[in-house]
């Protein structure tokens, strides 16, 4: 949530010779470090080979979650292309694209759809059951999406603006044929017959409207930027024509050279990553639902979550369920600071950090959970 | 030196030119802060002047008929209007909640979509305060009962003013509420740090990243510490047991009365969205005004019996559109039929040096109520497109 950052105000920090994995086939040469550690020195890897930044951002931006530890020890200096082909495939990708969806639809907290039609689309969709557009017409049929928006002005609105892309105050005309639709009176609504409130949901998520509004959000929330116009109305009518292609699609953007340039910029992390991320670089695991939810939703309360996310690193560092060591369990303490840099940030960490770090733990009031928590409420843990 | 700033020069200057000559009956005054601002022309008196304002949306559809149409519902805003002016023909723009609400705190009628979740492209009213009257971020906050949603009313994305002027904004619902109290309570407060272990944090913070996080982590640092000690404070008061058919604004109303109290902020908004369980109960949504007007009368008597707040501290209170005149099948009320009762809505204003008793039968315009709150206090909403309330001074 919140407003994105615009990239042209995000820090390039990091270089991964982008250029070189675009022009080369094959192998290509690429840096073995990022930041301050740079010696120069050069190791064959494959082409898009995933390092720890890679990694980080590629989980945050498809699963809404850092790299889990196991993750990281399978996938690090692999190919991502590999590693997008097994995400992708995965059930896990669609629970967290259903996730999103509702997010989009804000069918959240008091109303998260809870019947079984809507529970059932990860499992469905990784069946190959069920296609996204499928997925989404039942969404909004569920009983939560009318609660959500009650009344025909607000559910006809909503489904206009949000399935179709349409400014409704530019189509009053539509919009009062659709209200009739809603009524049970029949009418042509957007060029097509209709006589109930299902009909303006089914005429809507079977425009080619949708399938351009769907693609261009579902781009703009991976890659963090506006699709390119021709090339999105290109992927919009093959959505149309086979919504069973989207996760071809996703492949396609993530190796795409606009995602290696969103990989070289920086973007605020949603209430909802920060929450899943806490859990992951600190105990290794995914928070449940109901540790999740009401953290994401008190985190959502705030117009700048800062203070409460620092709060809430706080609260878990100190509940006792994180393991973290004690100093005199610390065999080097520049080892320790320098594993925790890929871990919550994605890169290696630069002397003078290391060296930072090290002089306060010298305090002997300076604990290692100290360090943690520092490091998971400074800025640049919030951005990924 | 920047076009603003000569432009608030200028009104320095006019201000004491107004001084020294005492023109007309209006004449403009300065509270030593280098703040201008409206005030009768008062000979040898001293002007009252509005140092605070709690500003309250209304929102979720509230029509006239249930509230100043049946005083019985709104006994504390009545005495309100007849202590201050009530203007019962204030025109609103049908643009959903979101939209409507968003165009009463940026003063211009903008279309939105009802379930967009992003910031506008206009300056609200607490970003103007900030920026004009120099104010800190604990100086302006908003709490809400909506959600996600409404937590983008605390700043735009202009380019001009942005998050570097945004209000704290607090959700009373999404944080205190049951479920995140019993996580906490689960996982147990966290400790209070001790003062060495904070410095060394900081050293620490300062020590990692770029060059603007560590300017980005000193402005911070004091702001986020007054919140994060409130949130705490606030979890162990009791708003988050706070029940029934208003519950979310109920929290935010209980939210900003503390505020108010505690932190006395120089602007206080407070965006309620209740009401809109009209749609499916009338009786529900009869029920969420006498609520709601039962808490917004607390803040009042807060403010009242508060010395330092009592004589500075102005209210407004309107709601962002009406509802439908007739009742839909389910005995609710919807909103989209272009009637009078969803265009036009009454609002209240009260405070020092406003007029009292006053009803002003003129039209007026939801967008307006920001631009005399921000006059009130003294800042110059240079985008809005609406203009101060007619009739509002005394
Ligand atoms: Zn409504």
């Amino acid at each position: 949530m919140g407003a994105p950052k615009s990239p042209a105000s995000s820090a390039v920090r990091w270089s991964f010779g982008i250029a070189t994995l675009l022009a080369v086939g094959g192998v290509a040469t690429a840096q073995s470090g990022a930041g301050d550690g740079q010696d120069g020195r050069t190791q064959a890897r494959p082409v898009f080979a995933l390092d720890h930044h890679m990694l980080r951002t590629v989980c945050l931006d498809l699963l809404g979650r850092p790299p889990l530890p196991e993750e990281r020890a399978e996938w690090l200096d692999k190919d991502l292309r590999d590693f997008l082909k097994q995400t992708t495939s995965g059930l896990e990708f669609w629970e967290h694209w259903l996730e999103e969806q509702l997010y989009f639809f804000l069918l959240i907290d008091n109303f998260r759809p809870e019947n079984e039609g809507v529970k059932a689309v990860p499992e469905k969709l990784f069946e190959g059951r069920l296609n996204p557009r499928e997925a989404v017409h039942r969404i909004v049929l569920s009983p939560s999406f009318e609660l959500r928006n009650p009344g025909a002005d607000t559910f006809v609105t909503v489904v206009m603006e949000q399935l179709a892309g349409m400014r409704v105050q530019k189509r009053i005309r539509d919009l009062e044929i659709g209200k009739a639709l809603y009524d049970g009176k029949p009418g042509t609504f957007l060029k097509h017959h209709g006589d109930s409130q299902a009909d303006v949901v089914k005429i809507c998520v079977e425009s080619k409207d949708f399938a351009r509004e769907f693609i261009s959000r579902e781009y703009e929330r991976m890659l963090h930027r506006a699709g390119p116009k021709k090339p999105l109305s290109s992927w919009s009518r093959s959505f149309h024509k086979d919504p069973a292609e989207y996760r071809d699609l996703v492949r396609t953007w993530m190796t795409s050279e606009e995602y290696m340039r969103r990989l070289e910029e920086q973007h605020p992390l949603s209430n909802r990553a920060f929450v899943n991320a806490l859990h992951v670089d600190l105990l290794g695991r995914m928070p449940t639902r109901a540790e999740a939810e009401p953290m994401r939703e008190a985190l959502d309360g705030l117009g700048d979550s800062a203070p409460l996310r620092s709060i809430l690193a706080r609260l878990l560092l100190d509940s006792g369920r994180v393991r973290v060591p004690s100093k005199g369990e610390l065999s080097s303490r520049r080892d320790w600071a320098a594993s925790l840099f890929p871990r919550f940030f994605g890169r290696e960490a630069s002397v003078t950090e290391l060296d930072a770090i090290c002089e306060a733990l010298d305090e002997p009031s300076c604990q290692p959970s100290t360090i943690l928590y520092a490091l998971l409420s400074h800025p640049e843990y919030h951005r990924f | 030196m920047t076009l603003r700033s000569n432009r608030r020069d200028v009104l320095k200057l006019g201000a004491a030119a107004g001084a020294l000559t005492g023109l007309g009956g209006w004449g403009l005054a300065q509270d030593g802060r280098g703040r201008t601002q409206s005030t009768p022309a008062m000979e040898g008196d001293e002007a009252p002047t509005v140092k605070r304002v709690i500003f309250i949306a209304m929102a979720g559809g509230v029509r006239t008929r249930e509230t100043f149409g049946t005083p019985a519902n709104v006994p504390n805003l009545q005495m309100m209007a007849d202590d201050g002016v009530l203007y019962p023909r204030m025109r609103t723009s049908n643009l959903g909640h979101f939209g409507a609400t968003m165009s009463i705190f940026t003063g211009i009628s903008e279309a939105r979509g009802i379930r967009d979740n992003a910031r506008g492209t206009d300056p609200t009213m607490f970003e103007y305060l900030r920026k004009d009257l120099g104010l800190r971020q604990s100086d302006v906050w908003v709490t809400t009962s909506g959600g996600p949603q409404q937590t983008n009313y605390s700043y735009s994305v202009h380019p001009d003013y942005g998050p570097k002027y945004g209000a704290n904004t607090l959700d009373g619902d999404g944080i205190f509420n049951k479920e995140f109290k019993e996580l906490l309570d689960t996982y147990g407060r966290p400790k209070a740090m001790e003062e060495s272990e904070q410095d060394l944090l900081d050293k620490v913070r300062r020590g990692i990243g770029r060059t603007e996080d560590k300017a980005e982590n000193a402005a911070a640092t004091e702001n986020a510490a007054k919140v994060e000690r409130y949130i705490l404070e606030e979890l162990t008061r009791g708003t988050s047991t706070l029940r029934g058919a208003n519950s979310g604004d109920a929290k935010a109303l209980r939210v900003a009365r503390n505020l108010v109290s505690l932190f006395k902020p120089k602007m206080t908004g407070v965006v309620l969205q209740n009401a809109d369980i009209a749609h499916g109960s009338f009786n529900g949504y009869s029920e969420v005004i006498r609520r709601n007007d039962e808490a917004i009368g607390e803040i009042w008597t807060a403010v009242k019996e508060d010395p330092e707040l009592a004589d500075s501290t102005a209210i407004f209170v309107l709601p962002e559109f009406g509802r439908n005149k007739d009742l839909n099948s389910r005995r609710g009320l919807d909103h989209g039929d272009g009637s009078d009762d969803l265009r036009y809505v009454s609002g209240v204003a009260w405070g020092p040096g406003f007029g009292k008793g006053r009803v002003v039968k003129d039209d007026v315009r939801t967008i307006d109520a920001m631009y005399s709150a921000c006059d009130a206090l003294g800042a110059s909403p240079e985008l809005a497109k609406g203009q101060k309330l007619k009739r509002l001074l005394a």
